[in-house]
């Protein structure tokens, strides 16, 4: 295979005086729905010169999670709430008490069905996408990490025929659901991904911030960072990993060799072969893994902690969401 | 107590025992009697252990090393762009609202008193831990003493055979940036440090020593010491004597610091952590008659993911804070013991890019619970994005000042360094008067 080598170029930006923390695509069009700590959900058509986003509505604490299912945009929040909106009519439709906890993450399966929500009660919920009843309860993840404090369900995703959903933790612990019994279909163990300081700082840091299938969906990748060595800062190396998730065998490592920080979103390309990772410390990165060849064909510094990405539909347009920013960037090839 | 009284207390329990004698002990300050641990039974004697808990005051300082978020914890701004995600919840206390991490706390607020408006001005680790560990700025011409070692001599008995300062601090970070000290109160004041294990180290008596041979050494010492000393005039001699003393107390009370002593029901309120576990030694000792323990918490240091390091570690403090606070109620110390919740700053409202919060002192919360202390009470009040202090400014001399009043300590009372006199708090310091009881 002929090496390639990519660029990225900045399109258009879009100053936010939030943190953005979740960013959504409503396919075959250039809106997009973001939510942030301000709490409001909003909508924005990026094509246009001059942007401007239009609020939906609000939630009562950080927006963390948004989705597209059909054309309703669902988002989640930690106020433990699941908010449904109608993209059409830019309304609210209807809202489920989902957690008790903070959410961390929300997806929507690839034929628009069914919704998964995780949050800090370390329950994944599966949701009917139309009706917003309450499919599953997954249970599978420790309330509390072997140190005894608190743990978090950060990150969900499905995998792209919607029957596996997988949820990663703080302490590195990874559930493949099979959604056609609701019961474990397999396990991971990425325990890098999670520091424990037991004599320096006694507390913890890391997790598994984000996951994606492939698009045959016999590989899981999972983002984080590397241990740390000192937690006050995000200052271990991004890292990714990759499975062939039934063998539980890992495939490919990425350990970082330039940026630190952690990996928030990952997003396989459509051709299957590369994989998007995006996160950051006080800035950001974009890396563009090559599997085939087990390196990174591109990492980038990005000007700010980028929060989540979404590729665009013709898989050669990236925007990222972050800190007090929206982008659009063109990738090259 | 004389130390004639002291020098003929066998220290069985049946001696201790003795009611009537042990309640005219108490009358000529009974504390430095129920300071030796060899008297630790008599303390499950109701009447008795109520008469010397009543007396004597003491302190546990939690102390928040590395710089906890007053946003998070008592001073929360929800809905301000500063105000990170947390909820604040009512309390126990109509009016007074806590972060929705302090549930426990928030159930026991009349026992507290926050001070949301400390602007102590130093956001430097070292010199924040030094100025609020000491109440003053560093003098390069004085070693000043910390507030242990102060609290260790006011509060202290002169032979106790406790130690009167015990601090401990087990992480590694921040360990050196406020290194505990006696300053110019010299070593007679300065604490036993635990920072390796939950009980101090070397003060078991050796396997091949029978307790018979060592009781006998140190009659044999004790008896060669006063022969010396007979027609000298020393104070070495009178330290040297002393330090023995308090070296076989010290042997003796390592029962105090052994967890397998207090019943499981009362370890497992306290919970598994080591922070716990710490806690609830530093009730052991203050229910001993230890005047001043420092319980260090490191390390809140968040300047990345401040939100996740406070969800892991604020519900801990609640936990343990409100568990401590009930304990002590349970056993009627509550009124005579202080508990501090304190830090060398506080962090910033902005939230920086990596989700944390840098060093602030500018405004920034301590609490005070219990002995001498007004509860169920707030003070001064920090702006809308919690930037800034707008009423009730105090600093450093102002909280300790306030620390010393509530402990029956005149703030202005004077040592002497040489010939200088060295006031407790700079002239001119006013406690806060609207926290104290």
């Amino acid at each position: 295979m002929a090496d390639t080598r990519e660029t990225l170029k900045l399109v258009k930006d879009l100053s936010r005086k939030e943190i953005v923390f979740a960013l959504a695509h409503l396919p075959g069009s250039s809106r997009f729905v973001f939510g942030g700590s301000d709490s409001m959900v909003y909508d924005v058509d990026l094509a246009s010169a001059k942007p401007e986003p239009r609020s939906l509505g609000s939630h009562d604490s950080y927006v963390t999670g948004l989705a597209i299912a059909q054309r309703r945009a669902i988002s989640g929040s930690y106020d433990g709430r699941l908010i449904w909106w109608d993209l059409d009519y830019q309304e609210r439709l209807f809202t489920v008490e989902a957690h008790a906890r903070w959410i961390r993450d929300v997806a929507a399966s690839s034929d628009g069905k069914t919704v998964a929500s995780v949050a800090d009660d370390m329950v994944c919920r599966v949701w009917d996408a139309e009706t917003g009843e309450k499919r599953f309860e997954l249970r599978g993840h420790e309330a509390v990490t072997p140190h005894h404090f608190p743990s978090m369900l950060y990150a969900c995703a499905f995998s792209p025929d919607g029957r596996y959903l997988a949820s990663g933790d703080k302490v590195g612990h990874v559930v493949i659901w099979d959604l056609t019994t609701g019961q474990a279909a397999g396990t991971l163990e990425v325990p890098t991904m999670y520091t424990w300081d037991p004599s320096q700082r006694r507390h913890s840091i890391g997790g598994i911030r984000s996951l994606a299938f492939s698009p045959d969906g016999n590989r899981l990748a999972i983002g984080g960072m590397g241990k740390v060595g000192n937690i006050d800062h995000l200052e271990g190396l991004a890292r990714v990993e990759i499975f062939d998730w039934r063998k539980a065998e890992r495939s490919h490592e990425y350990a970082g060799d330039t940026f630190k920080g952690l990996v928030e979103r990952l997003v396989f390309l459509a051709s299957g072969d590369r994989l998007l990772a995006v996160g950051g410390t006080n800035d950001g990165f974009l890396m563009l893994f090559d599997l085939s060849q087990k390196s990174a064909k591109l990492q980038e510094k990005i000007g700010f902690h980028v929060h989540d990405a979404v590729v665009g539909d013709a898989s050669n347009s990236i925007f990222l969401a972050g800190h007090g920013k929206l982008a659009e960037y063109e990738l090259k090839v | 107590m004389s130390e004639t009284r002291r020098e003929r207390f066998c220290g069985s329990p049946e001696h201790a025992l003795d009611r009537r004698r042990f309640l005219g002990t108490l009358a000529a300050g009974a504390a430095a009697f129920a300071a030796d641990m060899t008297v630790l039974e008599v303390l499950k004697q109701p009447v008795i252990a109520q008469e010397l808990k009543s007396q004597q005051k003491r302190v546990i300082l939690l102390w928040l090393a590395g710089g906890s978020s007053q946003l998070e914890t008592w001073d929360p701004k929800p809905g301000a762009s500063t105000g990170g995600p947390f909820r604040a919840i009512p309390t126990s206390v109509p009016g007074i609202h806590i972060s929705e991490l302090m549930p426990k706390m928030a159930q026991r607020m009349e026992h507290t008193t926050i001070i949301r408006s400390l602007n102590t001005k130093n956001g430097d680790h070292g010199g924040g831990a030094r100025l609020m560990m000491r109440g003053r700025m560093d003098d390069p011409s004085l070693r000043y003493p910390d507030l242990g070692a102060v609290l260790a001599r006011e509060l202290g008995q002169a032979h106790s055979a406790v130690p009167d300062y015990v601090s401990f601090y087990s992480a590694t970070e921040g360990r050196d940036f406020a290194p505990d000290t006696a300053g110019f109160l010299g070593s007679r004041y300065a604490p036993m440090e635990l920072t390796k294990t939950l009980m101090p180290e070397n003060i078991r008596r050796p396997e091949g020593l029978s307790e018979l041979d060592h009781a006998q050494r140190a009659e044999l010492r004790e008896l060669m010491s006063k022969r010396f000393a007979r027609g000298r005039v020393s104070t070495d001699l009178g330290a040297h004597n002393e330090a023995y003393q308090r070296v076989r107390g010290l042997m003796a009370s390592e029962k105090l610091f052994d967890l397998a002593q207090e019943p499981q029901k009362i370890r497992d309120e306290y919970g598994p952590t080591q922070f716990g576990e710490q806690a609830l030694i530093a009730r052991r000792l203050a229910e001993a008659g230890v005047p001043f323990v420092r319980v260090g918490r490191a390390w809140w240091d968040s300047h990345g993911q401040n939100f996740e390091t406070h969800q892991e570690m604020v519900p801990e403090l609640d936990h343990v804070m409100a568990t401590l606070l009930d304990d002590l109620k349970r056993r009627g110390m509550l009124d005579s013991t202080l508990v501090i919740t304190l830090a060398e700053f506080g962090r910033t409202p902005s939230i920086n890019p990596s989700l944390g919060r840098d060093h602030f002192a500018s405004a920034w919360s301590a609490t005070l619970s219990g002995c001498g202390i007004k509860g169920g009470s707030v003070y001064g009040k920090t702006d809308a994005l919690g930037q800034s202090v707008v009423d009730g400014e105090v600093g450093a001399a102002e909280l300790f000042a306030t620390i010393y009043k509530a402990l029956g300590i005149n703030p202005q009372k004077n040592y002497r360094v040489g010939s200088r006199p060295v006031p407790l708090t700079e002239p001119g310091t006013e406690p806060i008067e609207t926290v104290l009881a």
